[in-house]
């Protein structure tokens, strides 16, 4: 894990996006890999999120926690189009509030949604190949064999129908599929709902090698603030639709107390 | 980070069999080239009627093959491809007799203009979900008839129009029955393959996820309404297909073979048949050609009430249709036979 090699041949072509735009490096010259300004969204008369203000420097890994109803879904909806905002959202500047899902995420913005998604009477070789959807032809068979590497599990059933896969297996389908696409932006929605520990733990293990070796930035939404504060870079709180607390993993992290005293009794 | 060594090797949580339903039956091809062998051979071993029996159930089961399309693989309900069928019925009807076009035109042609209808209508409809698609199919297939005899200086109006067919090459020493037969069964076969290799693709894949959940597919950056509108569009197309073949068959067409009835048919026989199925088709075809003409004998009104009580059994009893009692007792066959 330490010899990490910084592939960034991993994506001869850039990912979906061709993004080996130099200025695109959240280096001080060019924009913010991603910047959210001002988001505000609900749904019909309820307002979830108000008025969130992000930036994400590309490459990092970022946990978003928080209790129950205080937005965190609605936030990675937002970020991906699939519930319409008001305010900006710039992803290397470029403008995506208000742009479709589909468009966003030929942008190279995958979520993962809560509750996996993946097409039950599919084969899970069917499910990896939608998720190679924009990538093309001749790339699928590289990238079927790189999310394989990653989860060896799914090798055995790429030919049986999704829907028979456990649910650990199932959640380790949609972050595959998910990475199919191979992303810049992965946005994850609680992945260890109704996951075993140990299950939990290696799908973040999976999660933190695609940050390292891949450079793709995840932000990942987590009930389970330990491991959220273990393996993310960086994490925020939310709270009723703002961002609460925010700081480096290891700043909030040492006695996780901020974050347990203030996770505990909501939960 | 080496899950492999960590978890180690694991056992199929289920079997081949069970798990993949496409695999039930051992031998596709086998079965494929047995049945294309006895299709060949039917205008030569039955007779005439029974030969255009057999042309019409591959007439409608081209139709039910595009309707398959938007039923069992976007998952949406069309009440109007019975306007389709008209439209490409019309069309050697009016370009081959008024125009004096040949006969190898009137084929391409009415595919075109079908797949255009699908198109343009596509458009704003399948903006509308489930029962508004439906709603809005079946105003189509309300309006064609009158529109047809409106315009009857070109239709005929509701008197009709009579349509020659293809008839057979003096090479081929068939008779002109026998010869469309095999024209129609090529067309068919045509049509098969395209809609296998269709599903097998890149935009099969996408639509059978804009089926099963079209969230997830959307955030994978799977166009849903383009998906759908073009696979409207195709529907379209094979309804139009069907419709010229079905105008030469039959010779005849008239506003009152395409009343909103026939879309409605066209809608059981795909859901009995099976819809996501790749004998649905043909056997919806076989159900609405031989199930009335069998009950006809018994009186006016029994074609109607025995296909009516078939489609309620069949929805009851099986819900993957014909096609999926099939799937069942060809699984229940290839197990007998596996444990010899």
């Amino acid at each position: 894990m330490s010899a990490v090699r910084r592939r960034s041949a991993a994506f001869p072509d850039g990912g979906p996006q061709g993004g080996n735009d130099p200025s695109a490096g959240g280096g001080p010259a060019g924009p913010p890999f991603l910047r959210v300004s001002g988001l505000r969204a609900g749904y019909g008369p309820a307002r979830v999120l108000n008025g969130i203000e992000l930036v994400v420097g590309e490459g990092e890994m970022v946990a978003v926690l928080g209790p129950n109803g205080a937005g965190k879904t609605t936030l990675l909806r937002a970020l991906s189009g699939m519930v319409r905002g008001r305010g900006s959202v710039r992803l290397r500047g470029t403008e995506i509030l208000g742009k479709a899902p589909e468009e966003v995420a030929r942008l190279g913005v995958t979520h993962v949604p809560e509750g996996r998604g993946t097409f039950a009477p599919l084969t899970v070789e069917e499910n990896l190949r939608i998720g190679a959807h924009l990538r093309r032809r001749s790339h699928v068979a590289e990238d079927m064999r790189r999310v394989l590497a990653y989860f060896p599990l799914l090798q055995a059933h790429l030919r049986q129908p999704a829907g028979s896969l456990s649910g650990g297996e199932q959640q380790m389908l949609a972050v595959g599929r998910a990475l199919m696409a191979q992303p810049r932006l992965l946005l994850l929605d609680e992945p260890s709902r109704g996951l075993a520990p140990v299950t939990t733990r290696r799908l973040f293990d999976v999660l933190r090698a695609v940050n390292l070796h891949d450079g793709v930035t995840v932000i990942v939404v987590e009930q389970n603030a330990q491991l959220a504060l273990e393996f993310a870079s960086r994490a925020l709180v939310m709270e009723t639709g703002r961002l609460a607390l925010a700081g480096e993993a290891g700043r909030l992290g040492p006695g996780r107390r901020v974050a347990s005293a203030y996770l505990g009794p909501r939960r | 980070m080496n899950i492999a060594e960590r978890t180690g090797r694991r056992r199929l949580a289920v079997g081949w069999e069970a798990g993949d339903r496409r695999q039930v039956w051992p031998w596709p091809r086998l079965t494929l080239a047995v049945l294309a062998v006895a299709a060949c051979a039917v205008p030569f071993l039955l007779n005439p009627y029974r030969v255009f029996q057999l042309t019409m159930v591959l007439v409608y089961g081209v139709a039910l093959l595009g309707l398959n399309l938007v039923v069992g693989q976007s998952g949406q309900i069309s009440l109007g491809h019975g306007a389709f069928l008209a439209l490409g019925a019309y069309v050697p009807a009016v370009a081959t007799g008024p125009l004096g076009l040949p006969h190898p035109v009137a084929l391409p042609l009415s595919a075109l203009l079908a797949f255009g209808l699908g198109l343009a209508l596509g458009l704003p409809a399948l903006r509308l979900r489930g029962v508004y698609l439906a709603v809005v199919t079946l105003a189509i297939a309300v309006v064609v008839p009158p529109v047809i005899k409106r315009f009857g200086a070109v239709t005929g109006g509701s008197m009709g129009l009579s349509v020659s067919a293809p008839s057979a090459p003096s090479w081929s020493g068939l008779a002109d029955d026998q010869w469309l037969y095999l024209l129609v069964l090529a067309v068919a076969a045509v049509a098969f393959a395209a809609v296998r290799n269709l599903l097998g693709s890149r935009a099969g894949r996408a639509l059978a996820a804009i089926r099963e959940n079209p969230e997830a597919a959307e955030v994978l950056g799977v166009r849903i309404a383009a998906h759908r509108t073009l696979v409207f569009a195709w529907s379209a197309m094979y309804a139009g297909v069907a419709g010229t073949l079905y105008a030469w068959v039959v010779g005849f067409v008239s506003p009152d073979s395409f009343t909103v009835t026939l879309s409605i048919v066209l809608l059981a026989a795909a859901v009995v048949g099976g819809p996501d199925s790749p004998a649905g088709p043909l056997l919806g075809a076989i159900f609405m050609t031989f199930v009335p003409a069998a009950a006809q004998g018994a009186g006016d009104a029994v074609p109607g009430l025995v296909s009516g009580l078939v489609i309620i059994l069949v929805v009851c009893a099986a819900p993957a249709g014909l096609a999926g009692l099939l799937r069942m007792a060809a699984g229940a066959v290839a197990r007998r036979l596996g444990r010899e």
